[in-house]
């Protein structure tokens, strides 16, 4: 079920109102967040239900199993059972037929000739998702960060959750399982807050994304026929489409979570008024950098021993997370190349430079503010075309592309996109005057009356009727 | 919770208020048509709908009428069927689809009476959506409550969108639209035809070593046995027509057949022919048409001229019983 379709607008307000129905019962109310994920994700495919209880089970089991033993090897073999069911249905399901293809391009490159098919292999979706969130189970069991749970019911609905479960943010047990064990009072500001979260979320989607979508899609899919302005516009409406897509839906887990009495973290923090890459990382994606901060980083060694370790664990990171997204090299690449925007402040001691959101206590940034929030956006645009091309041959005459004496010619499209680049800066100055909040739209909170706070998000519903994508288009990030 | 869900509900309705107004706001306001997003409001658009069903109310009791898309209003004459001693209306439409059909049948079959329709069918209209052509009925026709259940059967924001512009337009402003007969090359003929100043197909191979299929819609063909009944209801005899595309548009697609083979299924159910002129007649993807769509004058001729040679086989004064697979 996707969050901007008709079957969710019904599915939310009929589990909304049974579960407050069930307020004294706990037990009750989790069951029936459970049963209503299984429903959520049965409606996209049924027979990978099967797939998440299993995951469940065996994390289940291992936590108890690593409570219950007395010597830590055995800890450590119940812990990389976890890890090894979890990654190997990953791997199987997302990279068997990468893996299968680049050995066979090995065996070709050196005169051996083989017969290769790939594996007609569906991908579930969300996978990559709820596989890290129920690994920081059993690895924070194992670190006795947390008690491992006897509530199958609650340990369930932590994995499954349905805000969250097809796309993030990917939650820390020791953060959202405790969560399951407390009683939930309905709290009318939260609930609140949260519609407004999903209101803003949906706009990110809906507007923004999905009208960028066209036009990169358009761009990408012809690139050859496009003059150079045209593929950096391209580029240019990917970034805002990943953006709205992704922060779009983080927004509306986050929100839908709010309304059932659930505090989820923090995934997007305007990353794109960065004024460096280290702070741009520090702001994108944060449930799965701190993920692999806490749980590839700091294992590898982290920061401690000298400047090599710290270049070579960072890369590690940064290529991981590439591939992460996906089997492909582009992204692998994409990762790469992040990671050696990020070596510069890493050398110099730099990459924890900018904490505070720009222009904290002012209304405009200076023009340093401005240059370094312009070079880091040209720096993460230029990423953005290895994550959104086919393959790496398209991302490089895609470049290629754009370095020709038509980069400075007027954009072949610019009259058909003349209301996007309306609605993105539209969308930016919503994004800046909210950018000290939790997300953009929270600021009108606190600066508007109730009137205009009702006409304010009225016409931000008007814009969606007006401008949102007729089909309904899935989130890009299901992909991953 | 209470307070939460009474204050919700306020808001819903504020919101559907706003929704509304500020849609006739930007609507009617903003002129700048890339500016209007979802909402698709043309009085008089491509195709001189609004002028031919203007007509419609004033003719009366046709031999003829002929229903479809672009194909049929630029591909029968009113003046060659005259010639050819039939009197007929052209109720076609931008890529009108079965749905639009009904409502046009709904609205004007009891006025023009016809003693045969000819049914245009192309297999374009049975795989669309119906957004484009219902967005050109709902501008260019008076509002009814057949364009709610029309709008609920397509359920696209774009519709509904327009749908509600319409409403608030017809109910507060007064309508001093006047189209132009003529508009770049199109003439409106009386009758309904639209004729294109001659022209020649400047790319005939436009769709040359294409391969693709139709991807039929069931609820299209749900709406078409509808429109059959009402006029078996009405006793009124149809024949169905595949009106002439250029060879390298038609045989673009692969599964011509598999449409053919349902026409004629139709056909038989309802005693009737079902014509494919696509083959049939010596037509030049060049010099017979303007576009790959689209019959110029030349061609028109030669396409009405031997439809009119079918229908002379007719007798359109017997009984709707009596079978019309005769041609």
């Amino acid at each position: 079920m996707l969050f901007n379709s008709l079957d969710f607008a019904i599915f939310l307000p009929i589990v909304f109102i049974l579960y407050w129905l069930l307020k004294k019962q706990l037990k009750a109310q989790n069951f029936l967040i459970a049963v209503a994920s299984y429903i959520f994700y049965g409606m996209w495919d049924w027979r990978f239900l099967f797939l998440i209880l299993f995951s469940t089970v065996v994390d289940y089991t291992m936590g108890l199993c690593i409570e219950k033993s007395a010597e830590k090897s055995k800890k450590k073999i119940f812990l990389w059972i976890s890890i090894l069911v979890n990654l190997g249905f990953l791997g199987y399901f997302k990279y068997s037929n990468f893996f299968l293809e680049n050995f066979i391009g090995a065996f070709q490159f050196f005169g051996q000739e083989v017969n290769f098919r790939g594996l007609d292999i569906v991908l579930p979706v969300g996978i990559s998702f709820y596989t890290f969130q129920t690994l920081s189970y059993t690895i924070d069991a194992y670190r006795k960060k947390l008690k491992p749970t006897k509530d199958f019911i609650a340990f369930t609905a932590f994995v499954s959750f349905f805000p969250q479960l097809v796309a993030g943010p990917i939650e820390r047990a020791t953060h959202l399982l405790p969560q399951f064990y407390k009683k939930r009072k309905f709290d009318y500001s939260l609930a609140v807050d949260g519609m407004r979260q999903i209101l803003w979320g949906l706009f990110k989607k809906v507007v923004i994304a999905d009208n960028c979508a066209q036009f990169a899609n358009q761009i990408f899919n012809n690139s050859g026929d496009y003059s150079g302005s045209t593929l950096v516009l391209g580029a240019v409406f990917f970034t805002f489409q990943i953006y709205g897509d992704f922060s779009g839906y983080s927004d509306i887990a986050i929100g839908t979570s709010r309304l059932f009495g659930f505090d989820l973290m923090r995934n997007f923090a305007f990353p794109y008024f960065s004024r460096d890459i280290a702070e741009f990382w520090r702001r994108w994606h944060i449930s799965l950098s701190t993920w692999f901060r806490d749980y590839l980083y700091i294992p590898l060694g982290g920061s401690r021993g000298g400047m090599w370790m710290k270049v070579r664990n960072t890369f590690i990171i940064f290529l991981v997370s590439g591939f992460w997204h996906g089997a492909n090299w582009t992204f692998v690449v994409w990762g790469g190349l992040n990671a050696l925007y990020f070596l510069p402040l890493l050398l110099q001691n730099k990459n924890r430079n900018h904490i505070e959101v720009v222009a904290y206590n002012k209304n405009l940034p200076s023009l340093k503010e401005l240059l370094s929030m312009g070079s880091t956006f040209v720096l993460t645009v230029f990423a953005w075309i290895f994550f959104r091309a086919e393959n790496l041959g398209q991302a490089l005459s895609y470049i290629k592309g754009i370095f020709h004496r038509s980069l400075f010619k007027i954009p072949s499209i610019i009259e058909d996109c003349e209301h996007v680049l309306l609605l993105l800066i539209f969308f930016l100055v919503i994004e800046w005057l909210g950018r000290k909040n939790q997300f953009a739209i929270a600021v009108f909170n606190a600066k508007f009356t109730r009137p205009l706070r009702w006409v304010f998000y009225s016409l931000l519903i008007l814009i969606m009727a007006l401008y949102m994508v007729t089909e309904e288009t899935p989130f890009i990030y299901f992909q991953f | 919770m209470k307070k939460f869900i009474i204050n919700t509900i306020k808001f819903l309705f504020f919101a559907s208020v706003f929704y509304v107004l500020g849609l006739f706001a930007f609507g009617y306001f903003l002129t700048p048509s890339f500016l209007k997003g979802n909402i698709n409001y043309k009085q008089g658009g491509y195709g001189h709908l609004y002028t031919r069903l203007k007509e419609a109310k004033t003719f009366q009791d046709v031999d003829l009428l002929f229903l479809g898309s672009s194909h049929t209003y630029r591909g029968f004459d009113n003046r060659i069927f005259t010639k050819g001693g039939y009197s007929s209306f052209n109720l076609g439409s931008s890529a009108q689809t079965s749905i639009q059909t009904n409502i046009l049948l709904k609205r004007y079959l009891d006025l023009l009476h016809p003693k045969l329709v000819v049914y245009e069918v192309y297999p374009g209209t049975f795989s669309s959506d119906g957004v484009e052509s219902s967005l050109d009925l709902m501008s260019n026709d008076s509002m009814d409550f057949s364009d709610l259940s029309m709008a609920l059967e397509i359920n696209n924001l774009k519709v509904y969108n327009t749908l509600f512009y319409d409403l608030l337009r017809e109910k507060l402003l007064t309508n001093t639209f006047v189209e132009d007969k003529n508009k770049e090359l199109d003439t409106y003929i009386s009758g309904g035809f639209v004729s294109k100043e001659m022209k020649y197909n400047s790319s005939p191979h436009k769709y040359k070593n294409l391969s693709r299929s139709w991807e039929l819609k069931d609820i299209q063909f749900s709406e078409f046995e509808k429109n059959l009944e009402m006029l078996k209801k009405a006793n009124i005899h149809f024949i169905f027509v595949y009106a002439p595309v250029t060879s390298n548009l038609y045989e673009s697609y692969k599964n011509n057949q598999e449409f053919d083979v349902k026409m004629n299924a139709y056909a038989e159910k309802y005693h009737t022919s079902y014509i494919n002129f696509n083959g049939k007649l010596k037509l030049n993807d060049s010099l017979h048409f303007y576009d790959a769509h689209h019959l110029n004058q030349q061609g028109v001729e030669i396409f009405n001229t031997s439809f009119i040679d079918s229908l002379k086989k007719i007798d359109l004064n017997s009984e709707f019983n009596d079978a019309l697979d005769v041609i």
